[in-house]
């Protein structure tokens, strides 16, 4: 009996009840800071299955640098630079694309953020660059082959969702037929319609959506009325490069009702768990076809590239998987595990994703100017996301179908966008097979 | 592991001396009985279990582990009796060590449940101690080693387009599997029961034992990881050949 009452306490006692919430920690101190940061991305972060990262080392080499921190004397304060390397550090080659953080110090003296995705933003020459993305625009404005063109700006701001650079064109494909043509620079559309019910409508916003979907554009594409439908439009040129993404409630309305049926995008998974590798099982991630949906097939192209992030990610996913699909251009961002940055229930929820403090993510470090603390802010994914064969999208990108470099002198001197070209060619010889 | 492994051969040698002195005593208390004594029997048991899957959720408290949950078990045994209040038993088990669990979100009636239905093969090696005569009573403690066969989990989760059901057979070669799921099992085992001579040669009885597994279910794969350990109690009916 005493052997076995003796092995009996062979079993390891948790290390987890010290483990506490990292939601709305008030740490008092660099490394409390340091410690609420590591352990809640090593709950709740969901690439631990695929990152390469070491996070038990970066503890081992972040924890002292924080501690010293603590250690320095009034007289030898720490210094901006130095705290933003120590995060910098921490948070370097995380897979995750949507990972944003930010850190500051009491009275929000001084903060690091950071970005570890952006890091292969610095892409080569020959893809999209963000910076020339309103000059792109532009240009794409006086492109020859443009008829009927509808160029929507919306100078109110709607909270977060404004919609710049909104575009609808129609194609002359050849005599009589033409191609429909619609650029979504953003996807907060279904947010914007739910604010008219509150706010005026605005016509400059409204406009291209119903030339290209038509009077009911929210509820998908109109039988009569819009571009989409008509007889004379034989294709479809999705334009997502350089979206930044938003919300996906937009998907159903505006890139589902181009299909015929539902569509298979991926499958998903969550955390469920405290263990780094304790994860759902995958699930189907389906969007539907609303009941106003495109009657007859038509090819489709969707133009992306490096710029199209998240939700435009996922719409570019949807079209390459419809059987009339095509994606043209270049591999887009990687940043493709979906998430809830506004609710700060989140952690609380899933035990996964963002953590922090709410406050001084929406508001700033300007309002902690008077308290004693450390907050922090992490912006991660949710859900881990993986295409239809389950490869993994994230940090990789959704690759083309056909693969068209964007080309900035052609566009600048020759005025040609060579990837709208290259689509516009896959339908016109898409259209002759037929 | 080495405490355990020192455990299982010191249990074995004991049992081997004592066999060695079982053999002297044998014929004397055959003489002294009606019937011969016999030293071996082989048996099959079959009945069901209840695991009790040991988990600290700390903060994570809208995670709701069952107490215990059913499962099926049937084995082989075979047993060597040297003497008659004395037996070494060797035993081949299969059994599932289940576990429930619910994930009820923030306060709300969303309810995520999920039921995880794990085979094991356990083998234990016990020293039994038995009293009485047509009726006999047994109790036995040891040691087993054991192998987690298969893993399957049905429920209910998050999916992008809310909740969805699904159903998944884990795969041991996976990548993930490989790094957290530690698939041997080690542990103590103990119990008792009651049986009785049907016929010649033929027994009958029933018992009870726990399996109180002494590794963790994960490998150490991270710092701060939870332990999770099995501890199952089985209850089984048996016949047993003497021979």
């Amino acid at each position: 009996m005493a052997i076995v009452a003796s092995l009996t306490s062979c079993r390891k006692e948790s290390e987890v009840s010290g483990i506490v919430n990292p939601n709305n920690r008030i740490c008092k101190t660099f490394s409390q800071q340091f410690d609420a940061v590591w352990n809640g991305m090593s709950q709740g972060y969901m690439f631990w299955g695929r990152d390469t990262v070491d996070w038990d080392q970066r503890y081992e080499q972040f924890k002292p640098v924080f501690e010293a921190f603590d250690a320095r004397p009034a007289s030898n304060p720490v210094t901006p630079s130095e705290y933003n390397a120590a995060y910098q550090g921490l948070f370097q080659g995380l897979l995750d694309h949507h990972l944003y953080g930010k850190f500051t110090v009491p009275k929000g003296q001084y903060e690091a953020i950071v970005s570890p995705g952006m890091n292969d933003y610095y892409h080569p020459d020959s893809y999209a660059d963000m910076e020339r993305r309103e000059e792109l625009r532009v240009l794409q404005q006086r492109l020859d082959f443009v008829q009927g063109s509808y160029y929507a700006y919306d100078p109110e701001d709607y909270g977060s969702f404004t919609i710049p650079g909104m575009y609808c064109a129609l194609l002359k494909l050849r005599q009589g037929q033409y191609i429909g043509y619609f650029r979504f620079t953003s996807f907060y559309l279904s947010n914007v319609h739910t604010y008219y019910s509150i706010l005026p409508q605005n016509d400059a916003v409204q406009e291209p959506l119903r030339k290209f979907y038509g009077p009911r554009y929210w509820d998908g594409v109109n039988s009569e009325g819009g571009y989409a439908s008509d007889e004379s439009v034989v294709g479809l040129i999705i334009d997502l490069r350089g979206n930044g993404g938003g919300s996906t409630a937009d998907l159903i309305p505006f890139i589902g009702s181009l299909s015929q049926s539902s569509t298979l995008v991926g499958y998903t998974r969550v955390k469920d768990g405290f263990g780094r590798l304790d994860y759902s099982p995958w699930s189907k991630y389906i969007v539907g076809c609303p009941n106003l949906h495109l009657r007859k097939a038509k090819p489709i192209v969707v133009l992306s590239d490096i710029n199209s992030v998240s939700c435009a990610e996922l719409a570019t996913m949807l079209i390459k998987n419809l059987p009339n699909g095509t994606f043209i251009g270049e591999r887009t961002y990687g940043a493709v595990g979906a998430l809830w940055p506004d609710s700060e229930h989140q952690h609380d929820y899933f035990y996964s994703g963002c953590f922090g403090d709410y406050d001084y993510y929406q508001y700033g470090r300007d309002i902690y100017r008077y308290k004693d603390f450390y907050p922090y802010y992490v912006y991660t994914s949710t859900y881990h996301m993986v295409d239809c064969d389950y490869n993994d999208i994230e940090g990789v990108g959704v690759k083309p179908d056909i693969e068209v470099l964007f080309n900035w002198n052609t566009l600048r001197n020759n005025q040609k966008d060579l990837q709208l070209n290259a689509a516009v060619d896959h339908i016109r010889k898409a259209t002759r097979e037929q | 592991m080495k405490k355990h492994i020192i455990l299982l051969v010191a249990l074995l040698t004991t049992a081997t001396t004592l066999n060695a002195q079982g053999v002297e005593t044998v014929d004397s208390l055959s003489r002294q009985s009606a019937e011969k004594h016999l030293f071996w029997s082989i048996g099959v048991t079959g009945g069901f279990d209840r695991n009790y899957h040991i988990v600290d959720m700390s903060y994570m408290n809208e995670y709701r582990y069952s107490k215990y949950a059913p499962g099926m078990s049937y084995g082989l045994q075979l047993s060597f009796s040297p003497l008659r209040w004395l037996s070494l038993r060797v035993e081949g088990v299969m059994l599932e060590k289940n576990y429930y669990r619910d994930h009820v979100i923030g306060g709300t009636a969303t309810s995520l449940p999920d039921t995880t239905i794990n085979q094991y093969v356990n083998v234990p090696a016990v020293l039994m101690l038995n009293v009485g005569n047509k009726v006999r009573l047994h109790a036995f403690g040891g040691g087993y080693w054991g192998k987690w066969l298969t893993s399957a989990r049905r429920g209910v989760t998050y999916a992008m387009n809310g909740l969805t059901t699904y159903e998944e057979n884990l795969d041991f070669e996976s990548a993930e599997s490989q790094v957290r799921d530690n698939r041997s099992d080690i542990g103590l085992v103990w119990g008792g029961g009651i049986s009785t001579v049907i016929k010649r040669h033929l027994e009958i009885g029933v018992e009870a034992k726990w399996f109180y597994g002494l590794n963790d279910v994960q490998k150490p794969y991270m710092s701060q990881l939870n332990p999770r350990y099995n501890t199952t109690v089985v209850f089984q009916g048996g016949l047993s050949y003497w021979f």
